[in-house]
C-alpha cells in the first residue's frame, strides 16, 4: 500500500502571535515557535500503524507552506515516514484551504496513493476542509472524523468508525483509494526514534516550489482579524488570588451551590 | 427552484429543528437571502418537510430515497447536485455539524464555489469565524458567485416559529447512483458515562490545568458540591489525563448543569457547543484573552496550579 499523510505546520501557541497594526492578519512574532498540527500527528501515526500491520506499505508525508514548514516535514520523517514532499509556498498570512487542497492534489493525482490521511482540522485556522476538498478535487470517497480504521488490503476496502454528535459512532465501509480525516484520540502518536532521526538526517526531501502563477488563486480571502468582544454579561473578578477565591466562594454561597 | 439561497439539512439525521431555525435566521441576513428554500434530504418516511414548511414559512424541497436514510457524502452530494440542475444559487447554508462540515466542501468543489465553515457572524458578504481556538475573530469574503457556508449552531438566534402561511412543499424522489463508500449504521459509543448528564454541577478540566497531577485538584473541587461530576475538554482526554467518558463538547456530551466551572479551558467552539446551555458558567484561566471568558458569567484570570489550592482552602475554611 502507498499512503500519503498530510501534515501542516502551526504556531505552538497563539499567545505569541500578533495582529498587524492595520488589523488585517495574525502574524508570528520572534517568540513564535512552530510545530506539527496535533490532529495531523494522529493522521501520521495512523499511517505508521498501517505500515506496521500491512507488509510492503510505504508512508509519504506532504506539507504545504513556507521554508520554515520544512522542519515539520523533517519531524514526520524522524517519526517514521519514508519520504517527504515539501510544497513550498511564499510566506503568506493566509492560504485558503482550496489552494492547499489543490496543491496537494497536484502532487497526489498521478502517484496512485491507496489512502490519503489528514487531521480533521488545523489548530490555527480551524476550517476542517482540506481533506474533503482534496477528495472532491481528486474525485475520491472521503470519510471524516475517523476514530477507528481497519484496512482490508486483499479486498481493497477499509472499515471505519467516524465520530458524530452526541457520542455516537457511524460505521462506514469505503473502497480504496480514499481520503480519511483523522480525529484526535484515535491513537497515541509516537515520538521520533533514534534510528529514524539518524536516517532522516541523511535523507533529503522533495521540494516543489509554488509561487506566482503556479499558486492556485484563493477562493476566500481573509480581510480582517480582531480580538473577540468580551460579552458584557460577564464579570471578571479582580483582586489578589486570595480575594478572588473569597469572592468566588461568596458567589457560590449566594447561588446556593454550597451548603 | 428560484431562490438565490438554499438551506440543506437531513430529513432524519443530526440537524435539529433548532439548528434549522437558526439557519433560516442566518439565511435572511444574507444579501438576497429573504426567502430561502429548505432542501431536506432523506427517506420519505418522515413528515419533517410539512412541519418545516409550517414553522418557517419557507418553501421546502424534500429529496427522498431509501438510500438517503443514513448520511453518505457521495449520495447526498449527488442528490443535491441533481436537484440544483441548472439553477445557480448564490448561497448554500448548512449547519456546522458532522454532516454539514463533511458535505459542504464536496458540494463547493462540484459547484466551483467557495466554502467557508463554522461561521458565527455576518455583515454584508463578510463572514466572521473564530480562529486559533477562539482567540481571534477573522473576517472572510468569498470571491466566487456561489458560496457554501456552514453555520455554527448557537451562533444565531433561531427564527421564531411562524404563524404565517406554510411554505409550499415539493417531494422529489431521487434514485441511487454508484457510491464508493457505504454507511452501515450508527451505534452508541461505549465510552459514554451517564454521570455528566445527571450532574447539577460540572467542574471541567482543560489543557490549562497544566499537568496530569493537577486533575486531582479538579476532582477535589468537584467533591465540594453535592451531585457534581468531572468534565474535560477534548485535549485533556486526548492526553489521557481523563477518559473520554468525561468529554464535554460537540463530539462528546452536551450538558446543561446548573453550574459549570471551566478550569483551564480555552473555549474552542467544539467545547462551547457542549456546555453553552449551562445556567451559571464560571471560568478560571491564566490567559485573559481566552474565548471562554466571553461566555462566562464570572471569570477569574489566574494560573490554576496556584489558584486552585487557595480556592480549596477557602472552601474548606468557609
Amino acid at each position: 500500500m502507498k499512503i500519503l499523510a498530510c501534515v501542516k505546520q502551526v504556531p505552538d501557541s497563539s499567545d505569541t502571535m500578533a495582529i498587524t497594526p492595520e488589523g488585517s492578519r495574525v502574524v508570528p512574532t520572534a517568540a513564535t515557535v512552530f510545530r506539527m498540527n496535533r490532529y495531523d500527528e494522529f493522521a501520521l501515526e495512523e499511517a505508521l500503524l498501517m505500515k506496521e500491520r500491512i507488509p510492503g506499505t510505504e508512508v509519504h508525508a506532504v506539507t504545504v507552506g513556507p521554508e520554515r514548514a520544512g522542519s515539520t516535514l523533517r519531524r514526520a520523517l524522524e517519526t517514521g515516514a519514508d519520504h517527504g514532499i515539501h510544497i513550498l509556498t511564499p510566506e503568506v498570512a493566509y492560504l485558503d484551504p482550496f489552494a492547499v487542497a489543490s496543491l496537494i492534489a497536484s502532487w497526489a493525482r498521478t502517484r496512485d496513493y491507496d489512502l490519503i490521511l489528514a487531521g480533521v482540522m488545523a489548530e490555527d485556522d480551524m476550517e476542517g476542509q482540506t481533506g474533503q476538498l482534496l477528495a472532491a478535487i481528486l474525485d475520491l470517497p472521503c470519510v471524516t472524523s475517523v476514530m477507528e480504521a481497519r484496512v482490508r488490503p486483499a479486498d481493497n476496502e477499509i472499515d471505519l468508525e467516524r465520530e458524530i454528535e452526541g457520542g455516537l459512532r457511524m460505521s462506514v465501509l469505503t473502497r480504496m483509494p480514499a481520503v480519511l480525516t483523522i480525529q484526535s484520540g484515535i491513537n497515541t502518536p509516537r515520538y521520533p526514534s533514534l534510528s529514524h532521526v539518524l536516517r532522516a538526517r541523511r535523507q533529503a526531501f522533495e521540494v516543489m516550489a509554488m509561487d506566482g502563477p503556479a499558486l492556485p488563486g484563493p477562493l476566500s480571502r481573509c480581510t480582517g482579524v480582531r480580538l473577540p468582544e468580551i460579552s458584557s454579561q460577564g464579570v471578571i473578578i479582580a483582586g489578589t488570588p486570595r480575594e478572588k477565591a473569597r469572592e468566588l466562594v461568596r458567589i457560590l454561597h449566594e447561588h446556593a451551590f454550597l451548603a | 427552484m428560484d431562490s438565490l439561497t438554499l438551506i440543506i439539512a437531513e430529513q432524519d439525521g443530526s440537524t435539529t429543528s433548532q439548528e434549522l431555525l437558526e439557519l433560516v435566521s442566518f439565511a435572511r441576513m444574507l444579501p438576497g437571502g429573504g426567502n430561502p428554500t429548505i432542501v431536506l434530504v432523506g427517506t420519505a418516511r418522515k413528515d419533517r418537510a410539512e412541519k418545516t414548511a409550517a414553522t418557517t414559512g419557507c418553501p421546502v424541497l424534500a429529496l427522498t430515497g431509501d438510500h438517503l436514510g443514513l448520511y453518505n457524502p457521495e449520495a447526498f452530494c449527488d442528490a443535491v447536485l441533481e436537484a440544483l440542475g441548472d439553477t445557480e444559487p448564490a448561497w448554500i447554508c448548512l449547519a456546522h455539524t458532522s454532516t454539514g462540515v463533511d458535505l459542504a466542501p464536496r458540494l463547493a468543489v462540484n459547484l466551483g464555489a467557495t466554502c467557508i465553515t463554522a461561521v458565527e457572524g455576518i455583515s454584508g458578504t463578510t463572514l466572521t469565524r473564530a480562529v486559533c481556538a477562539g482567540r481571534y475573530c477573522a473576517d472572510f469574503t468569498p470571491s466566487t458567485a456561489c458560496t457554501v457556508v456552514t453555520v455554527l449552531p448557537g451562533a444565531f438566534p433561531p427564527l421564531p416559529a411562524s404563524t404565517d402561511t406554510a411554505g409550499p412543499v415539493e417531494h422529489r424522489a431521487v434514485s441511487p447512483g454508484p457510491c464508493r463508500s457505504r454507511t452501515l449504521g450508527i451505534a452508541e459509543n461505549t465510552h459514554r458515562d451517564s454521570s455528566l448528564k445527571d450532574a447539577e454541577v460540572i467542574v471541567s478540566a482543560g489543557r490549562g490545568v497544566g499537568t496530569r497531577e493537577n486533575i486531582s485538584m479538579i476532582r477535589e473541587l468537584a467533591g465540594v458540591f453535592p451531585r457534581a461530576a468531572v468534565g474535560a475538554s477534548r485535549p485533556v482526554c486526548d492526553l489521557g489525563w481523563l477518559g473520554y467518558a468525561h468529554q464535554v463538547g460537540s463530539t462528546g456530551q452536551t450538558v446543561s448543569p446548573k453550574l459549570y466551572i471551566a478550569c483551564g479551558i480555552s473555549g474552542a467552539i467544539q467545547h462551547l457547543a457542549g456546555m453553552r446551555g449551562s445556567q451559571l458558567i464560571i471560568a478560571i484561566n491564566a490567559d485573559p484573552d481566552a474565548a471562554i471568558f466571553r461566555f462566562a458569567h464570572y471569570g477569574i484570570v489566574e494560573d490554576l496550579t496556584t489558584f486552585l489550592p487557595i480556592l480549596l482552602e477557602e472552601l474548606r475554611g468557609g
